[in-house]
């Protein structure tokens, strides 16, 4: 199944697909196809929403195209071609859900990445790293005082007055 | 009827209008593209725009937000700095009078914390060549904060210091995201305001102390203004400051910027510009402190024992630095009357 009429299935979902686009999902071949995926999304989306399993059996599609030959009143609630229950109660789609959960989910991902950068050692190798925890308290308290130090010298320059300041506070909170 | 123009000067005129208008437009248009334009104003933005926001810093995996409100009223800067995260503490600052209420953490001594010495004002980037030590391009347009910003880059020159990455709010110039990369391009910390109002009418009561807590105030010494000092002033003054050991060498384009307060004569700060770095150094009698290297985000220290006529010094090198640039620094100081160092902590 193409991407187009996937799409036209989705909308489908979503109470909001074209008459154009259902007519020619249902004119397409391999209408079996076209229901098991459907069905499988139903069901997808049921169980995010947590309601109770879309009734499988029902085959709609030959009354959607029934409606849409004119045969009956037109509705929008008839032309939703969904199971009786898919009504407009619920706003978001599955697909829609979970891009959503993807979108964010990656967002966050990419945000908080805060993998350790460890300095180029090809050419300082021998240099021992400073165990910052393993100092004692009055190591430690040198080593503040001279990092508190610089972080006043540009508290106001370097082109980031805000960066010194939060480097100066930084610098005394827990990281030393 | 002699004054009805016939149509074809009523054209003329309006074409001209019309190419005049393009034409500065134009000249506009090439204004805001030339990097030279952005760092220029950059200085003045930084001490005269007044706002008020939240910004996020990240260094290394320490991500804190910070509330910071700036004017500058009758010509006095007036700032307050309140953390938002973990105990709450601020920074009230007004001209040379500092005032702040911060949290214990641990054992640290926190009125150190507290801005001694001049506040780096020597660290105007008007007065650096910036663009000797920094190739810099605006690289594209942006939204910050629900403002539009210009992106500059800084690349460095060389592989000494690190590239910088600016974002300027289009009309004041203020930089309201910074990032600080490593020769890699890898990110190493930044600041990023979350939300922003530009406002010369911020309120007075932005601008005072409203944590309860142990308070500590401190005026500064009044050191040489931005406009006042000149690069070769700073290096002169500097001199002083540096007696009893000299640098043997120290990338090119950082200069003696700001003297440290704090009563050690062994410390001095550096800078291009953009980065800075201070070296200290002093009898090692004191602490014993370990030789090696540490870094959170874009800030390195490399400490180092220094014998010098049956004497052992502590050399440490703190800066916005690559390690290899911070150890050449370190090694390079020589110690040249160990006994004006050794009289102040003895």
């Amino acid at each position: 199944m193409d991407d187009r009429l996937k799409e036209t299935l989705s909308a489908m979902m979503d109470d909001e697909a074209d008459e154009l686009s259902v007519r020619r999902l249902l004119s397409r071949e391999g209408q079996d196809e076209v229901r098991v995926q459907f069905q499988r999304w139903q069901q997808v989306r049921d169980l995010i929403q947590q309601r109770h399993p879309a009734v499988e059996s029902i085959d709609v599609s030959d009354g959607v195209r029934d409606v849409l030959e004119g045969h009956y009143p037109r509705t929008s609630e008839q032309a939703a071609a969904a199971p009786p229950s898919a009504g407009k109660r619920w706003q978001w789609s599955a697909v829609a859900m979970v891009t959503l959960a993807l979108v964010v989910g990656f967002g966050a991902g990419t945000g908080w990445d805060s993998s350790p950068v460890q300095p180029d050692q090809s050419a300082l190798a021998g240099i021992p790293e400073l165990a910052i925890q393993g100092m004692d308290e009055q190591q430690r308290e040198q080593l503040s005082r001279y990092l508190l130090q610089h972080a006043q010298h540009n508290s106001v320059g370097a082109g980031h007055a805000s960066m010194g300041y939060a480097r100066a506070v930084s610098a005394s909170g827990a990281g030393y | 009827m002699g004054s009805v123009h016939p149509p074809g000067r009523i054209l003329a005129l309006l074409l001209a209008v019309v190419v005049t208008a393009i034409i500065s437009m134009g000249a506009v248009a090439e204004q805001q593209n030339d990097p030279s334009y952005w760092l220029q104003k950059l200085g003045p933005a930084l001490t005269k725009t007044s706002y008020k926001g939240v910004f996020v810093y990240a260094r290394g995996d320490q991500v804190s937000s910070m509330q910071v409100a700036h004017r500058y009223h009758d010509g006095v800067i007036e700032e307050r700095l309140v953390m938002q995260d973990g105990e709450i503490g601020e920074i009230v600052r007004k001209g040379r009078n500092v005032v702040c209420v911060l949290p214990e953490h641990g054992r640290l001594e926190l009125s150190s914390a507290i801005p001694s010495g001049p506040f780096a004002e020597a660290f105007t980037n008007q007065l650096m060549p910036v663009e000797r030590w920094y190739r810099p391009e605006i690289t594209g347009q942006d939204r910050i904060a629900g403002h539009d910003v210009v992106r500059l880059a800084l690349k460095a020159r060389d592989s000494l210091r690190y590239s910088h990455e600016l974002w300027l709010e289009r009309s004041t110039g203020l930089p309201l995201k910074g990032k600080v990369l490593s020769g890699s391009g890898e990110s190493l910390e930044y600041f990023h305001f979350t939300s922003l109002v530009i406002s010369d009418s911020l309120p007075d009561s932005d601008f005072v102390i409203r944590t309860e807590g142990r308070e500590v105030s401190r005026t500064l010494p009044a050191g040489k203004g931005p406009g006042k000092s000149d690069r070769a002033g700073a290096s002169e003054g500097q001199e002083k400051k540096m007696e009893g050991w000299t640098l043997g060498w120290k990338p090119e384009g950082f200069h003696p910027a700001a003297a440290p307060g704090s009563g050690s004569a062994g410390a001095v700060a550096f800078s291009d510009g953009l980065a800075s770095f201070s070296v200290f150094v002093e009898p090692a009698g004191g602490t014993d402190m370990p030789s090696g290297t540490s870094r959170i985000g874009a800030t390195t220290v490399y400490m180092q024992r220094l014998e010098s006529s049956a004497e052992a010094f502590l050399v440490t090198v703190v800066g916005e630095i690559p390690l290899e640039t911070a150890l050449k620094v370190a090694e390079s100081v020589d110690i040249r009357n160990s006994s004006v160092l050794g009289a102040n902590l003895r």
